[in-house]
C-alpha cells in the first residue's frame, strides 16, 4: 500500500499539480510570471552562480532524458554497452551535477548573505530553493554512491517505472530494489514539481525559443471580435 | 460584460502569424493586447486637481495632483503658465524632486492622524477636571500653579507618551490654558509662531487672526531665520524686493554670490543656464565648489565670511576707474538722481580728530519748512547754495505733493544740479578719521576729504558730501593726501591687495571681475546683476557684507533696471495679495493695532540665550567710539524696547488688563491719559518692561502655538537652550552661565528658570521635531487636502491649493483648526463667565507711518536716564487701549468685520477705501445670518471664502483696488502713476480663475516693479522710471546711514568686518581623547530637503546616505583620523550633534557643512558627551544679536514686522569634530544611558 502511495499516487498528484498549477498561474497571474531577477541588487555573485547553475542543470536535464526516458534496449541496439553507457553518463553527469550544485551553493549563499537580496526574497523563493537543494544534493549523492556500475542499474528499474507513469501503466514493483538515495531523489523531485508552478521556477517556460523563428518586427492586430474596447477591470 | 479572453488561448493564438511582410522581416499576429490596458490605466485618474506645496522654499510651483480610488497616487508639474513672451524661455516646468515626492507623506508613518496629548498631562487634566467640573480655568490652574505637577509634565516633553484624544478634549485644554493665561498673566503671554505666510497664506492667516483676536502676539520669522538682509531696509527702506527669476534672462552679467541657485532655487535654475547661451557671463563667488559654481566662467573661491572684503575691493576698483580716473555719464546721472551720493554730511570734532557726523539738515540751515529736522540737503551747482530737494522723508509726511524724485528745489521748484563732490570748490581739505576692522580688532585710518564751511544755527560747521566720504572710505587716491592706495598692490583698506590677504582671492581676478561688471553696466545701461544668498547672509555681520556687495550695483546704476541689481533669494517671499491678507491675518477687520513681535528678541530672552553672553560689545564697536554704550547685547534690546524701537511682548511686568484698570482707577479715561499714566509709571519705575526681568515668572511666555513650522529643531537656533529653559526637559547643553557677562539693564537671577512654557501646541501633518516636544499635537491637513493660496517673488503668479482628497483620518485644515479653537475659547469663556476686558497695548514706532519721524538727528535719547521725557509714540512706544470679548471670538473669527468698510485699507504708507469691495463680498460670500456681533458681515467661515476675500481686497489681484492704490500714491507724490494698472482695472481674480490657469498679478504700489504689458518684474523700476522716492531718509538709495548707533559701530558706510572670533568652549570642555579638529560650523540649505521637510521622507533619504551627515575637507578629516562615512560627533558649548562624515575635496579646509534642518527623528545615535541622542543640526548653534539691528524711530530704520530687527544668525561658530567612539542607538533599555528621548 505504501508502495502504491509513494510510487503511483504521489507522482500523479505532483504531475497534476504541476500541469494544472501552471495553467492556473498563467491565467491568473500574468504580471507575476517572472524569473524575479535580482541582478539589480547584486551582480557579481549572480553572474558566476547563475551561469554555473543554469548550464549545469541543462546538462543534468539532458542526462536524465538519456537515462530515464530513453529505454536501455535503444542503446544496446546502437551497440552501446552498459560499460560504455556508464562511462559516458558519469563523465557527463558528474561535471554537470557538480556545476549545478556549485552554482546552487553560490546562489543560496548569496540569497542568505546579501542583505538586499534577502530582504526581497519571498516564501516561494525559499521553498523552491529548499526543494532544489534536496533534489540536487540527493541526486548527486546517488550518482557518487553508484559509480560502481555493477551495483544498481536505474535503466532497468527507475526508467521503466517512470515511463510507465507517462504511459499510464504505473508499476510500483520496479521500485522494489531502488536504493534509498534514489528514492529520496525521486520523491524530492516530485515535491519540486508540485510547488514549481507557484514559484519563480515558471520562468523555465518563458524561455524565448520563439526568437529563433519569429520575424524581426512583430505587429499585433486586434482580433475582429476584440476590436471593441476591452478597457474594463477583470 | 464581455468575458476576457484567457491569456493561455491568446498565447497559442499568436504562435502563427496571420501574415508576413517584407520578406519575412515583419509579421502580424493576433497577439494578446490586453496587457496594454495596464499601461493605459496607469494614466487614468478619477480626478486631477491643481494644487501646490506650502513648503518654506517659496518656489510656489503649480502641480497636478492625481487621485485614483480615493488615493493620491502622485503629482506632476503643471505646464500651463502664461508665456513670458516670444524672446524668452518660459517658466514651466517648475518643480523639483522634493515636491515631486510629497504625496508620500500623506500615507507615511510620520503622518499625524489624530489629536494627541502627552499621557502624563492628560491624566492630570482629567483628574483636575473631575475636581473642578465645569470650570476648566480652575482645573488648568490646579496643574500649572502646582510646581511639582508642572515640572513633571514639562520634563516629559520629547519623551513620547502621546495618547490619542478627541478634538473636543484637546481644544478645551488649549482654550483653558489660553484663557487662564489671559486672566492671570495677560493676553500678550500667549504667543503664535508661523513663518512665511506667502507659502500658504490662508493657513497662516488662520492662526494669526486667532492670535490677534486673542490679543496674543505673533512672532516674526524672516529676521529670526537670519534670512532678512538688514542692509535692504538700511539702503532702500524696503524689506526685500527682488526680481523674478525670469528677469535673470535679461541680465548681461551675473555674479552668484553665496547663493547656490541650482540647489535652492531648483525650479528657477534653468533661466541661469539659458541666459548663458545668450552670451551672459556668470561668475561664482563661493568658498566651496558649489553646484552654482558649475554655471560659472570665473570662480572666486573666497574664504567663508570674508565676502565683505572682496566686495569692498571691487568697489575700490570701480570707484577708482569709473568715478575718479574717468567719469561715466550714465553712472553719474544715476548717482545724482537715485542715490544719496550728493547729500551733505557734517563733520564732527572728537578729541582733536575729525570724523563723519550726521546729515546736514534744512533745520541746521534755518530753512522755514515743515519737518525741517527730516530734510537732508544737497549742494546745488546752479545756485551755488545748499538746497532741499524733493523726495526727502520730511516731504513724505507733509503731504504737499513734494515726495518725488524730481530734481527740483522743494521750496522754489527750481531745477537742481546736485554736486557730487566738493573737490574743486572746497573751502579746505580736511583729514578725517575712519574706522576699519581687522581680525585683531578695530583700527582707524586718516583720510582726506574736501570740505565746505557752512554757517548753521549751531555755529560754523564743516561739511562734505556722501560721495567724498565714500571715496575716502574706500581709500581712493584723489591727490589730496591721506593714507590712500597709490596702486592696487598697496596693502591699505580696501584695495585688491589688501583683500587678498583676507579672502585668499587673487587680486588680479578681483580687478578683472570688477572691471567687467562695470563695463557690462556701461554697455547695457545697468544690466549687471548679483544673485546673493544665505552663504553671505547668515553671518553676524551680514549687513556689512551686503552693503559692500550692494554698493557695487548702485555704483554702476544697475538697481531698478530689468536684468540688473541685486537678487536676494534666501527666505524671501512675496505675499502678492498683501492688503487683503493683512486685513484678515491681523484681524484688522475687528481689532487693532496688531501685536507683532520680532522673533529674535523673543527667543533670545525666552530661551535665556541672553544669560550666556561672553563677548562684550566693546570689542565690536568702532575704535572711534572707544567704548560701547553697553557691554551686554541684551541691554541694547532693553533700550530698544524702552525707546519704542522694537516691539516687546510680553510688554510689561503687569497684565495689560490690570494696567488698564489701574490707570482708570487713577483717573485716566482717554487713551492719551492712559498713555500718560503708563509713561509716568515707567519713569517712576513703578512699572517695568518684561524684558528687564525675563526670568521672572510673571514675565514668561505661557502658551506657544506653532503651525506650518518646525521650530524645535529646524529653526530653533540654540536648540539645547530651547530644551532647557523654554521647555524644561532633558537637554544636551554643555554651557553654564557662571562666568558670563552680566547685563546692566536686566535683572540677573542666579537660578535660571527651566520650563517657562506652560503649553506648546503644534499643528502639523508630520510627527517631526516640534510635534515630538509639544504637549498637544493637532493633526493638520496636508497641501493636497485644503484650499489656500501661494505666491512668491520667483514668478508673478498666484497659485491655489485645492483639496485632491478630504483631510485624511481626523486631520483638519489650519483654517478649520483655528476656527474650532476659536469656538472652544468662546465656549470656555462663556462657561467661565468672562466679561469683556480692556487692555493696555504698546506698539513700536512704525516704518511707513509718520512715527518714523519720531526721534530726529539719529540721536539716542533715553528717558530712563533723564535725557528726555517719556512721551508715547515719540520717545517711547505708542500706548493703545483695546477692548476684547472672548465670548465673541468665534463670531469674529468666521466673519469679515465691519472695519473693512469703515477704515481705510492700505500699504506702505498710502491708504484708500475698500467700501465697495466690502459690499461686493457680502453678495459673493453671503452674510452671517445669526444675530451676533457679526450680523450681516461677509461669511468667511471657510478657507475658500477667506481666499476670495483676500483676492478681492488686494491691489495685485483686483484691478480696481490697484487703480485706487496708485491714485492714492499719485496724491502723495504728485506724479502720474495710475496708468500702470489702468489696462487691467476690470480684472478681479477669483479662486476658480487661478485654478483654471495661473494669472500674472496686477502692477501695484504694494511692490516696486512693474508687470505692465507682460514686462518681467524687477524691483525699484517704478522708482527709477516713475521717480517714486525710496522710503528712506533722503528718499534715495543710501550709502550713508547717520544714526548715532551706526556710527558707534563704525557702520555709517559699508565696510568689512571679520567673522566673530568664537571658540568652541570658553570655559571647561569635555576631556580630549584622541584626534580632533576645530572647524567653522556652517548650516547651509540641503539639496534633498526644504528645511526639515522631506529630510525624513523615504524617497529623499534614499538619494544620499539616508541620515544626518556633515561634510568636511579630506585633509581636515585626515587630521582628525576620520574616514568617509565614519560616525562623528560635532560639539561645542552649545551642544552636540552626531552624524556621518562626508569627506570631500569639494570643501576648502577650515569649514564643516551640516546641511540645515536634519531633524532628530531620523537615524541619530547617542553620544557619551550628553548621554543622550546626538541632537540636531541646531544643537551646536546659538544666536548672537547685533545692536545696530535694533535701531528704530528713525526713518528707514524704524520698525517693521519682518522688516527690521536683530537677525538670528548662527554662522560665526566653531565646533570640535571627532570620531564617535561607540555607535549606540540607545535601544537597549538596560544600558547605562539615561534620559532617552524618543526612545
Amino acid at each position: 500500500m505504501a508502495r502504491q502511495f509513494l510510487w503511483v499516487i504521489v507522482p500523479y498528484l505532483a504531475l497534476v499539480l504541476f500541469i494544472a498549477g501552471h495553467i492556473w498561474r498563467y491565467q491568473r497571474d500574468q504580471f507575476g510570471w517572472t524569473s524575479k531577477s535580482s541582478e539589480l541588487l547584486e551582480k557579481r555573485q549572480l553572474r558566476l552562480g547563475s551561469l554555473l547553475f543554469h548550464w549545469g542543470i541543462l546538462f543534468v536535464f539532458v542526462g536524465h532524458v538519456m537515462g530515464i526516458l530513453i529505454p536501455e534496449p535503444f542503446y544496446t541496439a546502437l551497440g552501446v554497452t552498459e560499460e560504455m553507457y556508464h562511462v559516458i553518463a558519469l563523465a557527463g553527469g558528474i561535471p554537470a551535477g557538480l556545476a549545478a550544485f556549485g552554482g546552487f551553493v553560490i546562489l543560496f549563499r548569496r540569497r542568505l548573505t546579501v542583505k538586499r537580496v534577502r530582504a526581497t526574497s519571498s516564501t516561494g523563493d525559499w521553498v523552491a530553493l529548499g526543494f532544489l537543494l534536496a533534489v540536487i544534493a540527493s541526486g548527486l549523492s546517488s550518482t557518487f554512491l553508484n559509480i560502481d556500475s555493477h551495483g544498481f542499474d536505474y535503466r532497468t528499474t527507475i526508467g521503466p517505472w517512470f515511463r510507465g507513469l507517462l504511459t499510464f501503466r504505473p508499476n510500483p514493483a520496479y521500485m522494489e530494489t531502488v536504493p534509498l538515495w534514489f528514492q529520496i531523489h525521486i520523491l524530492a523531485a516530485f515535491g519540486l514539481f508540485a510547488v514549481w508552478p507557484f514559484t519563480r521556477l515558471v520562468h523555465v517556460f518563458s524561455f524565448p525559443l520563439r526568437y529563433l523563428q519569429r520575424s524581426y518586427v512583430v505587429y499585433r492586430k486586434r482580433m475582429p471580435k476584440q476590436a471593441e474596447p476591452v478597457n474594463h477591470a477583470k | 460584460m464581455k468575458r476576457k479572453r484567457s491569456p493561455l488561448t491568446n498565447r497559442f493564438k499568436y504562435i502563427r502569424p496571420i501574415e508576413r511582410q517584407a520578406d519575412g522581416h515583419s509579421e502580424t499576429t493576433y497577439g494578446d493586447r490586453a496587457w496594454e490596458d495596464a499601461y493605459r490605466r496607469r494614466w487614468q485618474h478619477d480626478k486631477v486637481v491643481r494644487s501646490t506645496h506650502g513648503v518654506n522654499c517659496t518656489g510656489s510651483c503649480s502641480w497636478n495632483i492625481y487621485v485614483k480610488n480615493g488615493i493620491v497616487t502622485w503629482e506632476g508639474q503643471q505646464l500651463d503658465y502664461p508665456s513670458t513672451g516670444p524672446d524668452m524661455p518660459d517658466f514651466e516646468p517648475r518643480g523639483c524632486p522634493r515636491g515631486a515626492s510629497f504625496s508620500w507623506y500623506m500615507y507615511s508613518p510620520l503622518r499625524v492622524k489624530y489629536p494627541y496629548i502627552r499621557g502624563i498631562l492628560l491624566d492630570m487634566w482629567r483628574e483636575a477636571l473631575s475636581h473642578h467640573p465645569n470650570n476648566p480655568l480652575e482645573a488648568w490652574k490646579s496643574i500649572v500653579e502646582d510646581r511639582e505637577k508642572a515640572k513633571r509634565y514639562k520634563q516629559a516633553r520629547g519623551k513620547g507618551g502621546f495618547v490619542r484624544v478627541s478634538w473636543d478634549e484637546a481644544l478645551t485644554l488649549v482654550a483653558a490654558s489660553l484663557l487662564y493665561t489671559v486672566v492671570k498673566y495677560g493676553p500678550d503671554r500667549n504667543v503664535g509662531f508661523s513663518p512665511i505666510p506667502a507659502m500658504s497664506m490662508v493657513s497662516h492667516a488662520a492662526g494669526a487672526r486667532f492670535m490677534q483676536l486673542m490679543g496674543g502676539p505673533i512672532l516674526s520669522f524672516y529676521d529670526w531665520y537670519a534670512d532678512l538682509p538688514p542692509a535692504s531696509p538700511q539702503i532702500w527702506g524696503d524689506q526685500t524686493d527682488v526680481p523674478e527669476s525670469s528677469d535673470w534672462y535679461n541680465a548681461g552679467y551675473i555674479i552668484t554670490w553665496g547663493s547656490n541657485v541650482p540647489l535652492t532655487r531648483t525650479p528657477d535654475a534653468h533661466f541661469l543656464a539659458e541666459v548663458r547661451y545668450r552670451g551672459t557671463k556668470v561668475v561664482s563667488v563661493s568658498p566651496d565648489y558649489a553646484e552654482s559654481t558649475k554655471f560659472a566662467d570665473d570662480w572666486l573661491s573666497v574664504k567663508q565670511g570674508t565676502d565683505g572684503a572682496l566686495a569692498m575691493a571691487m568697489g575700490h576698483v570701480i570707484l577708482n576707474e569709473y568715478y575718479v580716473k574717468r567719469t561715466v555719464p550714465y553712472f553719474e546721472q544715476y548717482a545724482k538722481t537715485y542715490t544719496d551720493f550728493p547729500f551733505v554730511v557734517t563733520l564732527k570734532q572728537d578729541g582733536g580728530a575729525w570724523t563723519a557726523g550726521r546729515f546736514l539738515l534744512a533745520k541746521d540751515l534755518g530753512k522755514q519748512t515743515g519737518n525741517a529736522e527730516w530734510k537732508p540737503v544737497i549742494y546745488d551747482e546752479n545756485t551755488g547754495t545748499f538746497a532741499v530737494p524733493n523726495g526727502t522723508i520730511g516731504t513724505r509726511w507733509e503731504d504737499k505733493g513734494k515726495w518725488n524724485l524730481r530734481l527740483v528745489d522743494e521750496e522754489t521748484e527750481q531745477p537742481l544740479e546736485p554736486r557730487l563732490s566738493f573737490l574743486g570748490s572746497e573751502d579746505a581739505v580736511m583729514s578725517i578719521k575712519l574706522p576699519y576692522f581687522t581680525a585683531e580688532g578695530g583700527k582707524t585710518i586718516e583720510r582726506a576729504v574736501p570740505v565746505k564751511k557752512v554757517h548753521t544755527e549751531a555755529g560754523d560747521v564743516y561739511v562734505t558730501t556722501v560721495y567724498d566720504l565714500i571715496l575716502a572710505n574706500y581709500g581712493i587716491d584723489r591727490g589730496i593726501g591721506g593714507v590712500v592706495a597709490r596702486s592696487y598692490d598697496d596693502e591699505v583698506p580696501f584695495t585688491p591687495a589688501w583683500q587678498e590677504a583676507i579672502t585668499g582671492v587673487d587680486r588680479e581676478l578681483v580687478v578683472k571681475i570688477a572691471r567687467e561688471f562695470a563695463d557690462n553696466a556701461i554697455d547695457t545701461n545697468g544690466r549687471s546683476m548679483i544673485i546673493v544668498g544665505a552663504g553671505i547672509n547668515h553671518w553676524f555681520h551680514s549687513d556689512t557684507i551686503y552693503r559692500a556687495v550692494l554698493n557695487l550695483v548702485l555704483f554702476v546704476g544697475a538697481q531698478g533696471v530689468n536684468g540688473g541689481g541685486w537678487a536676494h533669494y534666501v527666505g524671501q517671499e512675496k505675499l502678492r495679495p498683501a492688503e487683503g491678507w493683512q486685513t484678515i491675518a491681523l484681524a484688522r477687520d475687528w481689532v487693532g493695532p496688531a501685536k507683532l513681535q520680532n522673533g529674535t528678541s523673543f527667543f533670545y530672552f525666552a530661551t535665556d540665550q541672553w544669560r550666556y553672553e561672553e563677548r562684550p560689545i566693546d570689542e565690536l564697536v568702532s575704535p572711534l567710539a572707544k567704548k560701547a554704550r553697553y557691554s551686554h547685547p541684551g541691554d541694547y534690546n532693553v533700550l530698544a524696547a524702552r525707546l519704542g524701537w522694537l516691539p516687546s511682548y510680553p510688554t510689561f511686568n503687569k497684565n495689560g488688563i490690570e494696567l488698564y484698570n489701574e490707570a482708570v482707577s487713577h483717573g485716566a479715561r482717554t487713551p492719551e491719559e492712559i498713555g500718560a499714566y503708563v509713561a509716568k509709571q515707567l519713569k517712576k519705575k513703578e512699572l517695568q518692561f518684561a524684558i528687564e526681568d525675563p526670568d521672572n515668572e510673571a514675565n514668561f511666555p505661557r502658551n506657544l502655538i506653532v503651525w506650518r513650522a518646525n521650530l524645535i529643531s529646524s529653526s530653533g537656533k540654540g536648540h539645547e537652550y530651547f530644551l532647557k529653559h523654554l521647555l524644561g526637559t532633558t537637554n544636551g547643553l554643555l554651557n553654564d552661565d557662571r562666568n558670563s557677562l552680566r547685563p546692566e539693564e536686566i535683572r540677573w537671577r542666579d537660578e535660571a528658570p527651566e520650563g517657562k512654557l506652560d503649553l506648546l501646541v503644534n499643528l502639523d501633518f508630520r510627527m517631526a521635531g516640534t510635534a515630538l516636544y509639544s504637549d498637544v499635537v493637532l493633526p493638520a491637513a496636508t497641501w493636497y487636502e485644503k484650499h489656500d493660496l501661494s505666491s512668491t517673488d520667483m514668478h508673478p503668479f498666484i497659485h491655489p491649493f485645492n483639496p485632491a482628497v478630504p483631510p485624511l483620518w481626523e486631520a483638519r485644515s489650519d483654517w478649520d483648526i483655528f476656527k474650532s479653537l476659536a469656538k472652544a475659547v468662546s465656549d470656555v469663556a462663556k462657561q467661565a463667565g468672562l466679561k469683556p476686558i480692556k487692555e493696555v497695548v504698546a506698539t513700536p514706532l512704525l516704518h511707513d507711518t509718520a512715527q518714523e519721524l519720531a526721534q530726529p538727528f539719529g540721536e539716542v535719547k533715553d528717558w530712563s536716564k533723564g535725557e528726555t521725557e517719556p512721551i508715547p509714540g515719540k520717545t517711547m512706544p505708542n500706548i493703545h487701549v483695546i477692548e476684547r470679548d472672548y465670548t465673541l471670538l468665534y463670531d469674529q473669527m468666521t466673519a469679515l468685520g465691519t472695519n473693512v468698510a469703515r477704515q481705510p485699507i492700505g500699504t506702505k504708507g498710502i491708504a484708500w477705501t475698500a467700501k465697495e469691495e466690502y459690499e461686493q463680498l457680502k453678495r459673493r460670500l453671503g452674510t452671517v445670518p445669526r444675530a451676533s456681533i457679526a450680523d450681516g458681515c461677509p461669511d468667511i467661515s471657510e478657507a475658500k471664502k477667506a481666499v476670495e476675500a483676500i483676492l478681492t481686497l488686494s491691489s495685485t489681484t483686483n484691478g480696481k483696488m490697484a487703480v485706487k492704490a496708485w491714485e492714492a500714491l499719485e496724491k502723495k507724490t504728485n506724479l502720474e502713476l495710475a496708468d500702470l494698472a489702468k489696462e487691467r482695472e476690470e480684472e478681479c481674480f477669483t479662486f476658480e480663475q487661478i485654478t483654471a490657469q495661473p494669472k500674472t498679478v496686477i502692477t501695484s504700489p504694494a511692490f516696486s516693479g512693474s508687470e505692465k504689458g507682460g514686462r518681467r518684474y524687477s524691483p525699484f523700476t517704478t522708482n527709477v522710471e516713475r521717480l517714486i522716492p525710496w522710503r528712506t531718509l533722503t528718499g534715495r538709495q543710501s550709502f550713508y546711514i547717520d544714526h548715532e548707533l551706526m556710527r558707534e559701530f563704525g557702520e555709517a558706510m559699508a565696510t568689512f568686518k571679520p567673522v566673530l572670533p568664537h571658540r568652541p568652549f570658553s570655559n571647561k570642555r569635555p576631556t580630549k581623547n584622541g584626534k580632533e579638529v576645530v572647524l567653522n560650523y556652517l548650516t547651509p540649505h540641503n539639496k534633498w530637503s526644504v528645511h526639515s521637510m522631506y529630510f525624513d521622507s523615504l524617497p529623499m533619504l534614499t538619494l544620499f546616505r539616508g541620515g544626518p551627515t556633515v561634510w568636511m575637507n579630506k585633509d581636515d578629516a585626515a587630521e582628525a583620523g576620520i574616514a568617509d562615512n565614519d560616525w562623528i560627533e560635532c560639539f561645542n558649548e552649545n551642544g552636540v550633534v552626531v552624524a556621518r562624515a562626508v569627506v570631500s575635496h569639494r570643501l576648502p579646509r577650515g569649514m564643516a557643512f551640516m546641511h540645515h534642518a536634519q531633524d532628530r527623528h531620523i537615524n541619530v545615535p547617542g553620544t557619551k558627551l550628553t548621554n543622550n541622542r546626538g541632537g540636531t543640526h541646531n544643537s551646536p548653534t546659538r544666536i548672537h544679536v547685533k545692536p545696530t539691528h535694533m535701531i528704530g524711530g528713525y526713518a528707514q530704520l524704524s520698525y517693521g514686522f519682518n522688516y527690521y530687527g536683530p537677525t538670528g544668525n548662527q554662522r560665526d561658530l566653531f565646533v570640535v569634530i571627532r570620531k564617535l567612539e561607540e555607535v549606540d542607538w540607545l535601544e537597549d533599555e538596560s544600558a547605562s544611558w539615561h534620559g532617552h528621548e524618543l526612545g
